[in-house]
C-alpha cells in the first residue's frame, strides 16, 4: 500500500505550497507521487505543472462527460500524477458532496491513488463538512500531517483540526512549522506539538524564494533546486517518507493554547 | 473526450433508487433495514414492506441531524435493532439527506460489531434510473458474501435491460407521460368474449415483474378457463415467467407458489419463459416462440410489463394488455396494443401473499362470461 498522507492547516498557511515541495522533492529521489487537491479553489498542482490550470473533476463531471482516468489525472514535474477535484463557485451547490463523488468516481476509474509510492491529499483549510474528511472516512489516508505557524490564530485552527482527527481517530504523525516570521515562533509549535502528543518534524523558514517561484509556475524544488529553502522541503520530504510514527493528538483546551502562544 | 449523450429531462415522479434497494433486501431475505435518514422518507414502502415480514426503522434524523451529523443516531438504532429483533442479516439503507452530509455507514458497523451479517448501502435518490440502488444493494450483498459473483453479473445484465424497456415503451421514454386508468374493463372483456366465442386463436401471456405475478396471473387464470368455457374451438396458449430455479430466494418462492397453483386450478403452461426476474428478456424468449409457432394467432391477452413483448410477431394481432402503471397506457398505445388496461394498487396488494389474488378485469371476465 502507498503512503497515504493529508496536509491539514489555516487556510493560507501553505499547505499547497508545501505539499507541492515535498511532492516535487520526493520525485526527484525517485518516488513515484499522487497529488490530489481537494479545494474547490483548485491551485495544489498549479506549480507542478508550469503554472497550467487542469480541467478538475467537478469542472467534467458538470459538463456531463463520461470521465476517463486520462481526462483527470495529469503528469507534472518529474512524472507527479496530478488531480484536481475543484467544485461549485463559492456560494452555491455544495462542495463537500462534491468531494465524497470525486473521491468515488477516482477509486473507481483510477489507478493513481493505489498504483504509486506517495498519496499526497491538499485538504482545504477549514473542514467545515462531512464531506471533507471523506478522503480519511474512506480510508484512502493513513498519515495527517498539521501545518501552522507560531502566531495564535493559526494554531488555535491546528488544534481544531487535532479535534477532528482525534474524533476521527486518526493519527497525527507531525506538526510543520511555516515560520511567518512571528517572535519565538520554532519554540512555540515544538511546545504545540510536545502538548498534543506530536512532534515538530520541520521549521520551514520564511522566505521570500517560494513566493517568486510560484508567481511564475513553480516549485522551488524544480526552479531554485540550490537553494536553502530548497534543502529544507528536500529533509521534510525524507522525513515523511521515513516516517512510521502517529499518534491519536490528544486537543488543548483554550486557555492552555493561550498560556502557549503567550510570546 | 466523449461527452454523454444528454439524456431528456424527465418530469413526471418515477420509482426512487432508495426503495429499489429496499425491495432488494427482502428479496435477499433480509430481516431488518434501517433507513439513516428523515422520518418520513420512504415512508410507504417502508410500510408495505413490512407486509412481506422485512422490518424496516429509521434513525430519524432531524434538523440537528442533518448539521451534527447522525452517525450516533445510527449506532444507537442498529445496537436497539439487534436487541430488538435478533436478526440474522441486517441492512442499512442510505437516503439522500445522510449521504449529501457525508454519513459513513461502515464507521456505526464498525462501532456496534454484529455478529451477524451487514448489508450497507451508500444510497440515495438522485439517480435517473432506480436500478441504480438494485445495483449498489447487490455490490454489497456480494461484497458481503450473500450472493455469488455469477449472481451479481446476471442480475446486473437484467437490469440493465430492464433500463433499455423503460427507456424504450416504459415511464422514461419521454419527457412528461400523463396517469391515465386505461380502457374501462367491462368493455375490453366483452371484446375479448366475443373473439373467444368466435373460436378465435389467442396467446395468454403472463410476463410479469416478480410479486406482481400474484395479481397478474389471476388475469391469464381468468382467461384460460373462460376461454375452456365460452369458446369449445377456440385455441388458447398460455405463456409465463414462472421459472422458479433461477433469481434470488423470494423470487424463486413466488414463482414456484404460483405455477403450483395455476395447475392445480388446471390451467396448462404450454410454455416457461424464463424467470420472475427476467421480464425485461422473457419478452424477447415468448416473441422468438410466437415467430416460430403463433404468427397466426389472432389476439393476445399480456399481462405484467406488456412492453417488453417487441411487437414483431404482434403487430397483426389484436392485443389486450394489463400493466399496474398509469403512466403505462400512453406508451402501450403508441406502440400498438388495442387495449390497455391499468390494475390500480395492484402491488401493495402482492405485498405479504402466497396465493393468487383477484383482479378486476380478471373478475370482470369472469361475471360477464356467466351471462355470456
Amino acid at each position: 500500500m502507498p503512503k497515504q498522507i493529508a496536509i491539514y492547516g489555516k487556510g493560507g498557511i501553505g499547505k499547497s505550497s508545501t505539499a507541492s515541495n515535498v511532492a516535487a522533492a520526493c520525485a526527484d529521489e525517485g518516488h513515484r507521487v499522487t497529488i490530489i487537491g481537494c479545494d474547490p479553489k483548485s491551485d495544489s498542482s498549479i506549480t507542478l505543472l508550469r503554472g497550467r490550470r487542469i480541467p478538475t473533476i467537478m469542472d467534467l463531471m458538470r459538463q456531463g462527460m463520461d470521465i476517463r482516468e486520462e481526462d483527470i489525472v495529469f503528469s507534472g514535474y518529474k512524472g507527479v500524477r496530478c488531480v484536481e477535484i475543484g467544485g461549485p463557485e463559492p456560494g452555491i451547490g455544495c462542495a463537500g458532496r462534491g468531494i465524497i463523488v470525486a473521491i468515488g468516481l477516482l477509486k473507481k476509474i483510477s489507478k493513481a491513488i493505489e498504483d504509486t509510492d506517495l498519496v499526497i491529499y491538499d485538504v482545504p483549510g477549514d473542514i467545515v463538512c462531512g464531506g471533507f474528511v471523506a478522503p480519511v472516512k474512506k480510508g484512502l489516508v493513513n498519515e495527517a500531517y498539521v501545518l501552522t505557524s507560531g502566531e495564535y490564530m493559526p494554531l488555535y485552527a491546528a488544534n481544531n483540526i487535532c479535534k477532528g482527527l482525534s474524533r476521527l481517530e486518526m493519527t497525527l504523525n507531525g506538526v510543520i512549522c511555516n515560520s511567518r516570521g512571528a517572535p519565538n515562533e520554532e519554540n512555540i509549535v515544538s511546545g504545540f506539538a510536545k502538548e498534543i502528543g506530536s512532534r515538530l518534524i520541520a521549521f520551514i523558514p520564511k522566505d521570500v524564494l517560494v513566493q517568486t517561484c510560484e508567481r511564475e509556475g513553480f516549485s522551488v524544488i524544480e526552479k531554485a533546486p540550490d537553494s536553502g529553502i530548497a534543502e529544507v522541503y528536500r529533509k521534510l520530504a525524507q522525513s515523511i517518507m521515513e516516517n512510521k510514527e502517529g499518534k491519536i493528538p490528544t486537543p488543548l483546551d483554550d486557555s492552555k493554547l493561550r498560556e502557549l502562544t503567550r510570546i | 473526450m466523449p461527452v454523454k449523450e444528454k439524456e431528456p429531462l424527465i418530469m413526471h415522479p418515477r420509482p426512487s433508487s432508495i426503495v429499489a434497494a429496499l425491495y432488494t433486501l427482502r428479496d435477499l431475505d433480509t430481516d431488518v433495514v434501517i433507513l439513516h435518514g428523515p422520518p418520513g422518507c420512504c415512508f410507504k414502502h417502508a410500510r408495505l414492506l413490512e407486509e412481506d415480514g422485512m422490518r424496516v426503522v429509521t434513525t430519524s434524523l432531524d434538523e440537528s441531524g442533518f448539521v451534527f451529523g447522525g452517525h450516533d443516531s445510527l449506532v444507537e438504532v442498529l445496537e436497539k435493532v439487534i436487541r430488538r429483533f435478533n436478526p440474522k442479516r441486517i441492512g442499512i439503507v442510505g437516503t439522500c439527506a445522510s449521504m449529501i452530509i457525508g454519513e459513513e455507514l461502515h464507521e456505526a458497523v464498525m462501532d456496534v460489531q454484529p455478529d451477524v451479517p451487514v448489508i450497507e448501502v451508500e444510497v440515495h435518490a438522485g439517480y435517473r434510473d432506480n436500478t441504480k440502488g438494485v445495483i449498489i444493494a447487490l455490490e454489497s450483498a456480494l461484497a458481503a458474501g450473500i450472493i455469488s459473483e455469477a449472481e451479481f453479473e446476471r442480475q446486473k445484465a437484467l437490469l440493465k435491460e430492464a433500463t433499455m424497456v423503460e427507456k424504450r415503451h416504459g415511464a422514461a421514454s419521454k419527457e412528461y407521460l400523463a396517469p391515465s386508468r386505461g380502457d374501462l374493463k367491462f368493455k375490453v372483456a366483452g371484446r375479448l368474449l366475443e373473439l373467444m366465442k368466435q373460436g378465435k386463436k389467442g396467446l395468454n401471456i403472463l410476463n410479469a415483474k416478480k410479486e406482481t405475478a400474484f395479481m397478474f396471473a389471476d388475469i391469464n387464470l381468468d382467461v384460460a378457463e373462460v376461454a375452456g368455457k365460452t369458446g369449445p374451438g377456440s385455441q388458447i396458449i398460455n405463456m409465463a415467467n414462472l421459472d422458479e430455479n433461477v433469481g434470488l430466494p423470494k423470487n424463486r418462492r413466488n414463482a414456484s407458489e404460483i405455477k403450483e397453483e395455476l395447475i392445480r386450478k388446471g390451467m396448462d403452461i404450454h410454455h416457461i419463459t424464463g424467470g420472475l426476474d427476467e421480464y425485461p428478456i422473457a419478452g424477447d424468449t415468448a416473441s422468438r416462440i410466437i415467430g416460430e409457432k403463433y404468427q397466426d394467432f389472432d389476439f393476445a391477452v399480456i399481462t405484467g410489463v406488456p412492453h417488453a413483448l417487441p411487437m414483431d410477431h404482434l403487430k397483426n394481432m389484436e392485443l389486450f394488455s394489463i400493466t399496474n402503471g398509469p403512466r403505462q397506457v400512453v406508451p402501450l398505445k403508441e406502440m400498438g396494443h388495442q387495449h390497455v388496461m391499468v390494475e390500480i394498487d395492484l402491488h401493495p396488494k402482492t405485498l405479504g401473499v402466497n396465493h393468487i389474488v383477484e383482479s378486476e378485469f380478471g373478475a370482470t371476465l369472469r361475471e360477464m362470461s356467466k351471462g355470456a
